[in-house]
């Protein structure tokens, strides 16, 4: 049985283009896992391992979070490699959820940077015990002191230097361990050769009182080491437990630093992973227990207890549907019976592997802290499995409603098939990509996070299922709301030929704010029957699912029915379904129906030059300014952006600022759109509601 | 309640009348205070009433970041809002963010010239501010031409420019002495002292009427807001 205080299970995120990707392929040379090195746009055709997908390869970003495992030093490491573009946080919380430790990845010479900070927050959110790599110190301009001050102030880390850069840009050879005091070299054609050697004799000054000053943040969370201190005795094995209490609280963030592409830095860290990163006996996870009302259940990682398994990723690759499992609790193995604690279905296990990228290595059995892939069971991203002993699920994660869609078609009907193929696959793996057809015009439509998110789905159907698909303007999600109190009095009558139809509903609507729907019956003195008021609020559900206004569907409506009429013979279920759809067609107008928008939450960086530029963009497109933080020379723009203004906004800001501001951007909240913005988009779908305007 | 009886209606306005008409645009006001009495809440209830009354504001923070100040002007408005049953609260919200900038500027960076240059991006990008709030930054610590530079910028823009400065004696609040000497370039300058029950405002300096008995308000010591007394 594996000692579960030897396993790790990491993540490595960061800002696109840091460096993550060639970092986890180095970290899989150095472990032996792969004997060749590619690099990320290599010149090899063969793409770094981890970037398995066509298009990823192709544009030299990780979209999947592929999960691979490793040996170092005695310990196994899983590692899930994740995202770093905005639109697809999903992908990055849901690894975060899994993993106990992380590394974040910065960029040597850009340093802290908006997508960083999005990450970091998702981090702090799970409590992610993290390390930092500072990586690319061989580009010029790099400045490692001044990225960990980043770190501090931006991020509010609690950064400690472990190590000091040997030369920078192209003279950096190494680094100098401050625990060990000596200086470690990267040599043989790949930086697998280690030569430790004392430290340079004009660096010495420098890293005794960089040493001093990682001893004083370090010894912070050890009196055994503050009395070393003081009496001169530290040792080596005080600062690492020291070291590794700080980072387990969260209060420490242990910096290191390298180039992972001129081989320099990797094995150090790797020994900063199995030395401060927690095992999983040391993480709290918690479940909720389904037979008593989901109260909060903690889980042990312990091999003997009852099975409880997340299964948080899903992949059709070349062994058929694959589910990557995160075990917390219990053991799984082949042919082992397993139920699905969300559709109650028993499954038997078949095969069970560890991934390796897209390659697999077949195992008997795994245990609680183990990341594992299970193939030929159908489930969904986030469902748990549980050997039927106990009926618990991990709490549910946190999934966004898409904001954005498409609609698309195949450019030939042989695509169809395929199309479907693909569209089903998605959806299963990525809980915020949605597909579906439109009822009106029959037309498939996709919806998800972001321009780029669907982009990528289009391209992978037609890269991985040979889809060549048409695709229409995107259309933002709007949604439809009451903005007042109105009352209804509504009575459906069918009394010609057949049996008769008989209901009367009344009472008021009114915006119900925060919330999607709520219906209240207040019906006193059985004027309608119990047994109809389920069928009123279907009703009004069903009338609530398309809005008159723009046919976006109405939401964040509080409806309570107060009174009615029924007739013993000629009301039924149907009729007081159709009332309610009636009652809320004739209500609608009246409750002033507004039209809200998804609005985007966007941070811009840009050198302060550029503020009244990118200042413009965002008052363009009808944005909301939130707050501007200058520094260093660099300005961080903080604003509210309606979806519908920003498509092409990559295209614009590169244009106004020189191609020197990035932004990142990820869904926010709904708002009311402005009066003329209501009155453009009537126009635009053709609305007949004629809204009625008095106070 | 409506907006525009909220505004006629705001305890505000009772600091105008104490005030011989309020700081007035053009004018630098500095508000003092013991170390955690409440002068940035004080100075965001005056923002967020100009907010309320059409006007712009530029907020500069030299001690937090753009979310804790923006949580603050949020809380300053649902406590007005929910107190007041202030109609429409959704859209008026949304109104006041679109006329508020908040800028935030590392200590050591914020001197005039640095806010003469914010001022312009956001006059170019939004419109000029009719009133600017400088928080985090004591104004004891300015010099004189600092000062001056300031009362410039007010002028220049026509808008109420406050600043905050903090006292040890958290009873018997007196102008410190850095202040003292440039009062002359101050045109009203404000004390809060935590009472019973309630936080009193006085005014030290109000424009150059040699009475300043006749401010008589009191904050709530919760909402640091001003009540009617």
């Amino acid at each position: 049985m594996v000692d579960l205080s030897r396993i790790r299970n990491i993540g490595i995120s960061a800002h696109i283009d840091s460096g993550k990707t060639t970092l986890t392929e180095r970290v899989l040379f150095y472990t032996q896992r792969i004997h060749r090195i590619h690099e990320v746009r290599g010149k090899d055709d063969a793409g770094a391992t981890m970037d398995f997908m066509e298009l990823e390869k192709e544009r030299g970003i990780t979209i999947a979070s592929a999960a691979t495992h490793c040996e170092w030093a005695g310990h196994h490491v899983n590692i899930i490699d994740t995202p770093g573009h905005v639109d697809f946080t999903i992908e990055v919380e849901r690894s975060l959820r899994v993993l106990d430790g992380a590394v974040l990845v910065l960029c040597g010479v850009a340093g802290v940077q908006s997508q960083s900070m999005t990450v970091d927050r998702q981090m702090r959110r799970y409590k992610v015990p993290r390390l930092a790599f500072i990586n690319k110190l061989d580009r010029s301009g790099a400045n490692p002191q001044r990225v960990a001050q980043q770190l501090c102030d931006k991020l509010k880390h609690n950064a400690v230097l472990m190590q000091l850069p040997i030369g920078l840009e192209n003279k950096h050879v190494g680094v100098i361990d401050l625990v060990t005091m000596k200086a470690v070299y990267f040599d043989g054609d790949n930086g697998e050769q280690i030569r430790v050697e004392d430290i340079p004799a004009d660096m010495q000054h420098e890293a005794e009182a960089a040493r001093e000053t990682m001893l004083d943040a370090v010894s912070l969370f050890s009196d055994e080491l503050t009395e070393a201190i003081l009496e001169e005795k530290v040792t080596e094995e005080l600062i690492h437990e020291a070291v590794r209490r700080g980072t387990l609280s969260q209060d420490l963030t242990p910096v290191f630093m390298g180039s992972a592409y001129k081989n320099k830095g990797v094995q150090p860290l790797l020994d900063a992973v199995t030395r401060y990163l927690p095992d999983p006996t040391e993480v709290e996870n918690t479940a909720v227990d389904l037979s008593n009302d989901e109260a909060p259940i903690t889980l042990a990682s312990d091999p003997n207890k009852p099975l409880v398994a997340l299964a948080f990723k899903l992949e059709d690759g070349r062994y058929g549907q694959l589910t990557y499992l995160r075990v917390y609790q219990g053991r799984i193995g082949r042919a082992s019976s397993i139920v699905n604690s969300r559709t109650k279905k028993r499954h038997k296990v078949g095969r069970l592997g560890r991934m390796h990228a897209s390659e697999m290595e077949e195992i008997e059995e795994a245990f609680a802290g183990d990341i594992v892939a299970m193939f030929g069971i159908d489930c969904a991203s986030g469902d748990t499995f549980t050997d039927e002993s106990i009926d618990v699920a991990m709490s549910s994660m946190h999934v966004p409603a898409p904001v954005i869609s498409l609609s698309v078609k195949p450019a030939d009907t042989k695509s169809q098939d395929n199309m479907s193929k693909a569209l089903g696959r998605f959806v299963r793996e990525d809980p915020t990509f949605h597909s579906g057809v439109d009822k009106e015009s029959g037309e498939t439509v996709i919806s998800g996070m972001g321009e780029l998110h669907l982009e990528v789905y289009v391209e992978r159907m037609k890269r991985e299922y040979n889809v060549e698909v048409e695709t229409g303007a995107p259309q933002v999600a709007y949604r439809e709301a009451i903005a007042r109190r109105a009352e209804f009095h509504t009575t459906h009558k069918k009394q010609t030929g057949g049996s008769g139809q008989f209901a009367q509903v009344s009472g008021y609507v009114e915006p119900f704010e925060g919330g999607e729907f709520e219906f209240v019956n207040e019906v006193r003195g059985g004027n309608i029957p119990t047994e109809y008021i389920p069928a009123v609020e279907k009703g009004f559900a069903q009338a609530m699912e398309k809005g008159r206004l723009i046919g976006f569907p109405v939401q964040g409506v509080r409806i309570v029915l107060q009174d009615g009429k029924s007739h013993s013979v000629d009301s039924s279920d149907m009729a007081f379904q159709t009332a309610g759809r009636k009652a809320f067609r004739d209500v609608y107008p009246k409750a002033k129906p507004v039209v809200m928008e998804p609005v985007m939450k966007l941070e811009v960086e840009s050198p302060n030059e550029f503020q009244g530029a990118v200042l413009k963009t965002v008052m363009q497109r009808r944005g909301t300014v939130v707050g501007t933080t200058e520094e260093d020379g660099f300005c961080r723009l903080e604003a509210e952006v309606p979806l519908s203004e920003m498509f092409g906004y990559a295209t614009d800001l590169r244009s106004c600022t020189q191609g020197k501001a990035e932004f990142s951007m990820e869904f926010s909240r709904y708002l009311r759109v402005p009066g003329e913005v209501q009155d453009d988009l009537k126009k635009q779908f053709g609305s007949r509601v004629v809204v009625d305007d008095e106070d | 309640m409506k907006k525009r009886f909220l505004n006629a209606r705001s305890p505000l306005r009772l600091l105008e009348k104490g005030l011989h008409g309020g700081l007035g645009p053009g004018n630098l006001g500095v508000v003092i205070a013991a170390h955690g009495v409440g002068k940035t809440s004080f100075l965001v209830g005056v923002a967020v009433d100009e907010l309320l009354r059409e006007g712009r504001v530029l907020h500069v923070s030299c001690s937090h970041p753009v979310s804790h100040v923006r949580a603050h002007y949020d809380t300053v408005f649902e406590e007005l809002a929910h107190e007041k049953h202030l109609e429409n609260t959704g859209l008026i919200h949304g109104e006041i963010d679109r006329r508020r900038s908040i800028r935030v500027m590392p200590p050591g960076t914020l001197t005039p010239g640095a806010l003469h240059d914010a001022v312009k991006v956001e006059r170019d990008a939004s419109g000029a501010p009719s009133l600017i709030v400088v928080e985090g930054l004591d104004a004891a610590e300015f010099t004189r031409e600092d000062l001056q530079d300031l009362r410039s910028l007010a002028r220049e823009l026509q808008a109420e420019l406050w600043l905050e400065s903090s006292c040890a004696d958290e009873r018997h609040v007196s102008v410190p002495a850095g202040l003292e000497a440039q009062s002359d370039l101050v045109a009203v300058i404000l004390a809060l002292e935590p009472g019973d029950g309630a936080v009193g405002l006085r005014a030290l300096k109000d424009h150059d009427s040699p009475d300043v008995s006749t401010l008589h308000v009191s904050l709530d010591p919760r909402t640091l807001l001003l009540v009617r007394s």
